[in-house]
């Protein structure tokens, strides 16, 4: 067997390491020079370029579409959750099926185009939007100040709160029954933030995707797993042996499509759609479609859904 | 990218480098000490033996490391066996590693001449005092760039043990950019730190076999 020559010499490291410091540079590190393509985040290019530069929006970051451009192109591009029953997931015969869906389905129907469903993960939603992956999130995406400086935001249409779920045999039905043991979290989530924030000292392991986290949970790697209260809800009625000890933690949040940051023809657009969809209540059949078979008499509609994008 | 950004997480991915580097550590030992046995196994034709670790290296190259930490760490615990993340993330390294190790070995062993073992056995050494004696330290310098190779490729690999949680310095790159969207400063960061804990190995693994080579015998 012919033994390979190491292409490395410390030429070559030095050559890596300034061409690393050259992108770096390019980035610019530290400096904040209005108008640098990259530097600007599309928040601030937004707000910025009536003033500093007119090449903004689209540098950085993906292009977004407008309605025009969408309805032209024949299909719109939504980001979903493939593992989030009853919200989004993928059904035995290959289907994306949910109330985040019935909801996608009807802005398919009433644009006049076909719906591109894009598989997401809680922590990838941001990104897909600024890099223009998707037009599109609708994966039970919690509003928050945070994401809201990186996204638009539609008006919402559920409100939630955070669950926790453990074992029957040993139920955590107080937060603060969570110091020195192992908490579960999904990365991305609000529930990862507000542990972060309020209870620093915790003990929390995270995963990526939420069948990790759950088949985390199913195998003892965890004491209890904090996340939405409605996945909380939904996943320990469909899992016997586990309970919701808590289930309404932290600050009552509410749960919104999002486009990308300055997409303002499509964002009205959507906001004008919910008004219509409230006044036929869509969310509440919805609901009934997709949600009650699953919580049945556990969860208040009225305590989950927004009907009109008005809270 | 922010310059304050950047402050911020410096602690944090010391710390993933670290845990980084502790599972790279660990997992290139283990892996040495499994191709060790399987390239001598194999080279012996000790029998039953050799006919197992012909399986193993077959199943651990043919198998991607983020399916055999994913059965390590959600499958082992349906029969009851629940290891931590950084048991799973140091037992997959060894065991893809192994393999990988093992052929670098073996190659090493086949590239001496059979002369030289011809020769020693007819000096009066037994088998096993031509195998350490006179192959194996020929071997060793012929199997070193493969062997480098294998240990660099093993430290680029950890960057998946991160799907079993193990705090690397993916998870805490992923984990910034899913509560902060900082991307490009959390992946830069990434970069850089994958660069310093790669680039030193690169150069030492370099002056390491243009030394072996010039300490090479025979061929």
């Amino acid at each position: 067997m012919p033994t390979i020559r190491s292409p490395h010499s410390p030429r070559v490291a030095a050559a890596t390491v300034t061409v690393l410091a050259a992108l770096a540079a390019l980035g610019g590190c530290g400096s904040t020079q209005a108008g640098d393509p990259v530097t600007s985040a599309p928040a601030e290019t937004v707000t910025s370029a009536p003033a500093v530069t007119t090449e903004a929006p689209t540098t950085a970051t993906g292009s977004f579409r407008s309605v025009a451009d969408i309805q032209a192109a024949g299909s719109i591009k939504i980001g979903v959750f493939s593992d989030k029953a009853p919200f989004g997931s993928v059904d035995a015969n290959g289907d994306y099926t949910g109330y985040d869906i019935e909801y996608g389905n009807r802005i398919g129907q009433d644009l006049g185009v076909t719906v591109e469903y894009v598989p997401v993960e809680a922590a990838s939603r941001v990104s897909f939007l600024e890099t223009g992956k998707v037009d599109l999130i609708l994966a039970n995406f919690t509003v928050t100040a945070e994401r809201a400086e990186k996204v638009d935001f539609l008006n919402p249409y559920m409100k939630v709160a955070l669950g926790v779920a453990s074992p029957e045999a040993a139920p955590i039905t107080d937060i603060a029954q969570l110091a020195g043991k192992k908490v579960i979290v999904v990365k991305g989530t609000t529930a990862e933030t507000y542990l972060a924030a309020n209870y620093p000292d915790f003990d929390v392991t995270k995963y990526e995707q939420y069948t990790e986290a759950t088949s985390a949970l199913l195998d003892g790697r965890g004491d209890a797993w904090v996340t939405d209260n409605t996945e909380a809800l939904a996943w320990t009625k469909a899992n016997p042996g586990f309970t919701t000890g808590i289930t309404s933690l932290g600050p009552a949040d509410t749960i919104a499509g999002a486009v990308q940051k300055g997409n303002k023809d499509l964002l009205d657009w959507l906001n004008a759609e919910l008004v219509t969809l409230g006044a036929e209540n869509f969310f509440h059949q919805d609901f009934e479609l997709t949600l009650e078979p699953v919580y049945g008499d556990v969860v208040d509609p009225d305590e989950l859904v927004v009907e009109g994008g008005q809270v | 990218m922010e310059l304050a950004v950047f402050r911020e997480y410096l602690p944090a991915y010391a710390r993933a480098a670290l845990a980084t580097l502790g599972i790279a550590a660990l997992g290139i030992v283990l892996a040495t000490a499994v191709g060790l046995v399987t390239a001598v196994v194999q080279y012996a034709q000790v029998p039953v033996a050799r006919r197992v670790a012909a399986v193993y290296v077959e199943l651990s190259r043919n198998t991607p490391l983020v399916v055999q930490l994913f059965f390590l760490y959600y499958g082992l615990p349906k029969v009851g066996l629940v290891w931590g993340s950084g048991t799973c993330a140091v037992v997959g390294l060894g065991f893809l590693g192994g393999s990988y190790m093992a052929e670098a070995f073996r190659s090493g062993l086949d590239a001496v001449e059979p002369a030289q073992t011809q020769s020693a056995l007819a000096l009066g050494f037994g088998p096993a005092l031509a195998l350490r004696h006179v192959v194996a330290p020929q071997a060793v310098a012929l199997a070193t760039p493969a062997f480098t190779a294998n240990v660099i490729f093993l430290i680029k690999e950890t960057s998946v043990v991160s799907i079993v949680a193990y705090p690397d310095l993916v998870y805490v790159a992923k984990d910034y950019i899913g509560t902060d969207y900082n991307t490009a400063e959390a992946l830069f960061l990434l970069v850089v730190f994958y660069l310093l804990i790669v680039l030193p190995v690169s150069l030492g693994a370099a002056a390491l076999e243009r030394r072996v080579r010039r300490a090479g015998f025979g061929a």
